[in-house]
């Protein structure tokens, strides 16, 4: 098994708040990611046992969106708008600099020090900000380099302070 | 939330939906109500019908915000006489037409409008249950609704007998997860049901088998969040405001190189030069304005020369364009719109659900011509395969308007600035260098 107890209550908890079973699918495959950081195929196939679907469905749902990770992502992932009034406003240099400091290359790679992953997005609706992105489930505007590297120094910190303090490593 | 209101605010503040914008707490129970919020669904409730609250929509004029521009208050009244079973008011929080932020913009700073909009639409309807479809993306204006709602919970307007009526109410939130496609009605309810979303074909509307097979009113967050005013003032006084076949205000989002990008309420009618050039500031400094997307990037381009043309949904159309979604996207000389209509097929190549041949074809075979565009390896021929991939895209050939929005990026961007295109195919063009970054970074 691939979800915790906690996950698997929630999961078990959410059908009734529809009208039809079929609507928790997506609220359950976003507690899965929450726990995993990403959807492992175990996790689809348990997700599938829990609400009593078929996995081929579960898996139909998770691979229609972009918002659900198939492959493992950093627990630091940037998601980059570089759609026109972004791009516009200096996106793909955005991009670049992210690159250049994480050592980031391809689409899906995680940085070799584990902490970042990057996609390029499509518009986030928040245009009159570019360039902007999500990071850590919220928005951060009119980016600049530095505005990035404190972002980046930051992340690295915490890991080292977390390694430090004797804590589990993130 | 944002540290700082870009748009209507202030003294700039447009009459009907952004007039308290900038009211320190305007988010919370107690000050939207200080200011006259909910009196409007305690009246409603409290002594008038429904079709009285749909009266004064339909009497208002106002047209969907969503894109299509649909009326209204001839949407309402679609909806079947009551069976008995459950129906539904099902709002669109999808907001992922590129270049358009307000719904954004309206949920976040005053999520009690749209709110209660919402109700007063439930109420018309006679549905006990709203569905607000979000995308996932929106972390911030979610939280938002869900703590306006949980407010709304603590004093019994949403619940079994708000205002002490017998109408009970309930608000759910719905979140997607990163397709634009979500946008669309039926794919949106479908994914609301839990599946892919690939848009159904219609019949049946919405109206008679929407959500959970069950009649469905569905609407934007503008157009709801409009309805407090409409209902308080009456459609009438709304109607007094546009032109006499777009009335009302609009959100319009602003964007791109502009010296002001914002959210600005206008009324409909006003020209995209008082939009750009005096809402939004106008070009950058040592810049000059090439182009803007009057609608979000599915609204065909329009050359700077074109300024002068209105914002109503009628002078548009006589543009050849339209007001689709209120996203503004200007661009200035310094960019090459050859890359711009690449990308923006990128997009839409992207994004197609994959359930129509055309789509799914056209926009990838789109991109990998605009591709030999970009890099020098195209030719004259590239120009023709363009034109009939974007005749292919539209016309009805496809099931929703995802195909023929990106056919128009290419029919209206080689309409309006063929020369730039010629150019690429001569190999030459010195904005972008003939740089391939564009469609490599798909
Ligand atoms: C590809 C596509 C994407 C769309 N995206 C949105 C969207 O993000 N938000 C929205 O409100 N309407 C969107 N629409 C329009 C909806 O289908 C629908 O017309 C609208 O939500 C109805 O509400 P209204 O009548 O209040 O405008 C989209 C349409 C298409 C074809
Ligand atoms: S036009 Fe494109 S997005 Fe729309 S249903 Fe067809 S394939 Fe899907
Ligand atoms: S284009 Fe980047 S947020 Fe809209």
């Amino acid at each position: 098994m691939a979800l915790s107890s906690h996950a698997r209550e929630e999961i078990q908890a959410l059908p009734p708040h529809y009208p039809q079973l079929r609507s928790a699918v997506m609220p359950a495959l976003d507690i899965a990611q929450e726990e995993l950081g990403w959807l492992p195929k175990e996790a689809m196939v348990e997700v599938a046992e829990l609400l009593n679907l078929d996995t081929g469905y579960v898996e139909g749902v998770a691979t229609f969106y972009t918002l659900f990770h198939l492959k493992p992502v950093g627990p630091h992932h940037f998601y980059v708008c570089t759609n026109l009034s972004c791009a516009f406003r200096g996106a793909n240099d955005i991009v670049a600099h992210i690159r250049e400091r994480t050592g980031l290359k391809e689409p899906g790679d995680i940085s070799e020090d584990g902490l970042f992953s990057l996609d390029e997005v499509e518009c986030l609706g928040a245009c009159e900000y570019a360039p902007m992105m999500r990071y850590e489930h919220a928005y951060h505007y009119d980016l600049t380099p530095e505005k990035i590297d404190a972002l980046i120094d930051a992340a690295r910190a915490a890991k080292t302070a977390s390694k430090e303090g004797g804590a589990d490593a993130s | 939330m944002p540290a700082e209101l870009r748009g209507s605010h202030g003294d700039s503040a447009g009459p009907v939906l952004t007039r308290l914008f900038g009211t320190p707490g305007l988010h919370t129970l107690s000050v939207y109500r200080e200011h006259g919020g909910y009196a409007q669904l305690r009246r409603a409730l409290t002594s008038l019908k429904p079709e009285d609250v749909h009266a004064e929509v339909k009497a208002s004029g106002l047209r969907g915000r969503g894109g299509a521009g649909f009326a209204t208050g001839v949407k309402w009244g679609f909806m079947p006489p009551p069976d008995g079973g459950p129906r539904y008011v099902v709002v669109n929080a999808d907001e992922s037409e590129p270049g358009t932020a307000k719904d954004r913009y309206l949920m976040e700073n005053s999520p009690h409008m749209v709110l209660e909009g919402i109700c007063l639409a439930c109420f018309a309807i006679g549905a006990h249950d709203a569905w607000i479809y979000i995308r996932g993306e929106y972390d911030g204006p979610y939280a938002r609704l869900n703590e306006a709602i949980a407010e709304l919970r603590g004093e019994g307007i949403v619940g079994d007998k708000p205002f002490g009526s017998d109408f009970p109410l309930n608000i759910h939130v719905y979140r997607g997860h990163g397709a634009y496609i979500c946008g669309e009605e039926t794919a949106l309810l479908e994914s609301l049901e839990g599946k892919r979303a690939q848009p159904r074909s219609r019949p049946p509307f919405p109206a008679v088998k929407g959500a959970w097979g069950r009649p469905t009113l569905l609407n934007n967050i503008e157009t709801l969040a409009t309805v407090p005013w409409i209902v308080e003032h009456g459609g009438a006084e709304y109607a007094k405001r546009g032109t006499e076949r777009s009335p009302g205000t609009r959100m319009m989002s602003v964007s791109g190189h502009v010296q002001r990008p914002g959210n600005y309420e206008v009324e409909l009618g006003v020209t995209f030069e008082h939009v750009i050039m005096e809402l939004a500031g106008g070009p950058l400094p040592g810049r000059t304005l090439k182009a803007f997307w009057p609608g979000g990037c599915s609204a065909p381009v329009l050359p700077a020369s074109m300024l002068n043309v209105h914002t109503d949904m009628e002078a548009l159309a006589a543009a050849k364009s339209m007001g689709g979604s209120g996203g503004v996207i200007v661009m200035d000389d310094t960019w090459c719109m050859v890359r711009a209509a690449a990308r923006l097929l990128q997009f839409y190549a992207w994004e197609s659900c994959g359930k129509c041949t055309p789509c799914r074809i056209g926009g990838d075979w789109a991109v990998r011509t605009f591709t030999r565009l970009l890099d020098g390896t195209g030719g004259a021929v590239d120009l023709e395969i363009l034109d009939r991939i974007q005749d292919g895209l539209q016309n009805g050939r496809c099931l929703c308007g995802l195909g023929d929005s990106a056919g128009w990026v290419i029919m209206s961007s080689m309409r309006h600035f063929r020369e730039e295109y010629e150019a690429h195919a001569r190999g030459e063009c010195e904005l972008c260098g003939m740089r391939q970054e564009v469609a490599a970074s798909a």
